[in-house]
């Protein structure tokens, strides 16, 4: 499917960590408003948008049936296509391959892919994050819960200090990328957080559960972002740059090894990546930016590894001796990422490297622009599998126009 | 659904889970062991996720087992309250002997001992009328 569609236009809603006295935003009102932002993007109106395709990202305090088509029904729209992402931080991504492939089909020319949550306003009996009712039924969760996993960032906990020891990944090596995506935040009018701290902040910040610390935890957000994808026809005559979709790789439950005892180090993308970068006709040394999913800085240093931009091993010495910045040798989360910009809800977030991978490639990243953006490569996570890593692992490799021959 | 302030949560136990529930509180791990192909299941599966067989035979595991990795839990999250009066909580992965890899708790094991590869015996342990989870000390 080389270049043969492309993103033309994007939307985030601002971020809320619903203060008190803060509008509490419907996450159809926030679908909207990123919808409205991401037409207005792309020179669209939204009746370009009956009769041809709707893809709903889920959304976790959506606890509705039949999500997708309430969707288009809140929407008033009348799609003749219809998706609904169901995994987690890989839908936004995985939507752009189905998105696309209908386009090529001939089925639709275009798609308005749509996702947004709201987990801060989900009813809950005690301060803090709620459980969703999704979360607690079910065999994956009778013998998670109940046997003392508390929630995703001690099921990460599990996996990132067997990383940490097999790797010999330090502490001080992980603040490296906490920190960049930190000041990337900084430049960032819409990032959540963007006060800059230092290694030391990093390492002094609390252990929630060891080797996790607060710093490396991904603050939730109320929000909701947008794309459009279109044919690569339709693209040019109506974007100033469109971002073309040169080459994607897809799995889920990824296994590295037996199945009873799977290698937990080792994700998906080591299968995904290769896979994207050979369709777009490129390497890891030809990514201009680099948009990992990047709810914890491990995440992204396993990224690192497995896509190819160091060795198996050698995360930890890539990060000290390369330049992250948006001005550097690897530009790295360059809109503040998740861990700073914030995430609206873990369905949602895997807009973000999506919406930044095209506001990079056309330019208009002001303040952290990467110089001669041309190729970016984006990653959807989609979940946790039973006492293992990534449940679904998805690689996008975008490119300006010039790239899509 | 219990009280998440107080207790700490409880599975709900079905038709496809009751013989590992049964079992525990017997004293004794089972996990679903493949007639055709012997791969070890778990969490409870509708069919082997190495050859598809749906004869997933109930199988006595363990006792011993050895940590794959572990974590420290510190401030309780997701709204279950229930387990402060345990924190800091020890939690690993352990692969079971003879059995597949679970997620579980470590008791009377305080937290600067807990390290990969050390050797685990399960027990188990009541937390409410009826209702046992496996959890592992260290071996003597």
């Amino acid at each position: 499917m080389k270049g043969r569609t492309a993103i033309v236009g994007v939307g985030r809603t601002p971020y809320s960590r619903a203060r008190p006295g803060e509008r509490r935003h419907t996450i159809d009102e926030l679908i909207a408003w990123a919808a409205d932002l991401a037409l207005d993007h792309a020179g669209m109106s939204k009746t370009d948008f009956d009769g041809q395709g709707l893809a709903v990202a889920h959304a976790e305090a959506a606890h509705t049936v039949n999500w997708a088509a309430a969707t288009a029904e809140n929407l008033g729209l009348s799609p003749k296509a219809l998706l609904r992402g169901d995994q987690g931080g890989a839908s936004a991504a995985a939507l752009l391959i189905r998105a696309s492939a209908m386009i090529e089909a001939g089925i639709v020319d275009r798609f308005l892919v749509v996702g947004a949550d709201t987990p801060l306003s989900i009813p809950s009996v005690a301060p803090g994050l709620p459980l969703s009712p999704e979360r607690t039924r079910g065999v994956y969760w009778d013998f998670q819960g109940p046997f003392g996993i508390m929630g995703a960032t001690a099921q990460f906990a599990l996996a990132q200090r067997r990383y940490m020891e097999d790797c010999g990944i330090t502490a001080r090596q992980l603040a490296r990328i906490a920190v960049t995506t930190r000041d990337h935040a900084v430049l960032n009018p819409a990032a959540i957080y963007r006060k800059p701290y230092t290694t030391e902040d990093y390492l002094a910040s609390r252990m929630l559960s060891d080797p996790i610390r607060l710093f490396d935890c991904v603050p939730m957000v109320n929000g909701g972002l947008a794309y459009i994808v279109t044919s690569a026809e339709t693209a040019r005559s109506v974007a100033a740059r469109p971002a073309y979709l040169l080459g994607h790789g897809e799995v889920t439950n990824f296994y590295a090894g037996p199945r009873s005892h799977p290698d937990i180090t080792r994700t998906g993308f080591l299968q995904t990546g290769p896979e994207a970068f050979a369709m777009a006709g490129i390497g890891p040394r030809d990514v201009d930016v680099f948009l990992p999913y990047d709810d914890y800085p491990f995440v992204v240093m396993l990224q690192l590894e497995h896509y190819g931009f160091c060795g198996p091993g050698a995360g930890g010495h890539f990060v000290e001796t390369t330049d992250l910045s948006f001005a550097g040798d690897l530009p790295l989360s360059t809109d503040g990422g998740q861990l700073s910009g914030g995430q609206p809800g873990g369905a949602i977030g895997g807009f973000m490297p999506l919406v930044e991978a095209v506001t990079q490639i056309r330019g208009e990243a002001e303040a952290r622009q990467v110089r001669g953006a041309e190729i970016a490569l984006a990653s959807g996570f989609g979940g946790i599998s039973y006492a293992r890593n990534a449940r679904s692992c998805v690689s996008i490799v975008l490119g300006a126009e010039g790239r899509s021959q | 659904m219990n009280d998440t302030a107080t207790e700490t949560p409880k599975p709900e136990i079905t038709d496809q889970t009751r013989p590992f529930w049964e079992a525990a509180r017997e004293g004794r791990l089972v996990m679903q062991k493949c007639a055709a192909c012997g791969t070890v299941n778990f969490p409870p599966k509708p069919w082997c996720i190495d050859c598809g067989c749906r004869d997933l035979p109930w199988t006595t595991v363990g006792p011993g087992g050895t940590v794959y990795s572990w974590t420290i839990s510190r401030s309780v999250a997701m709204n279950w309250p229930g387990w402060t009066g345990q924190l800091p909580v020890v939690m690993a992965l352990v692969d079971v002997d003879g059995g597949a890899r679970t997620y579980a708790q470590v008791i009377d094991c305080a937290p600067e001992d807990i390290r990969t590869g050390l050797r685990l015996v399960v027990t188990m342990v009541p937390v409410g009328e009826d209702v046992f989870i496996p959890k592992f000390r260290p071996a003597a």
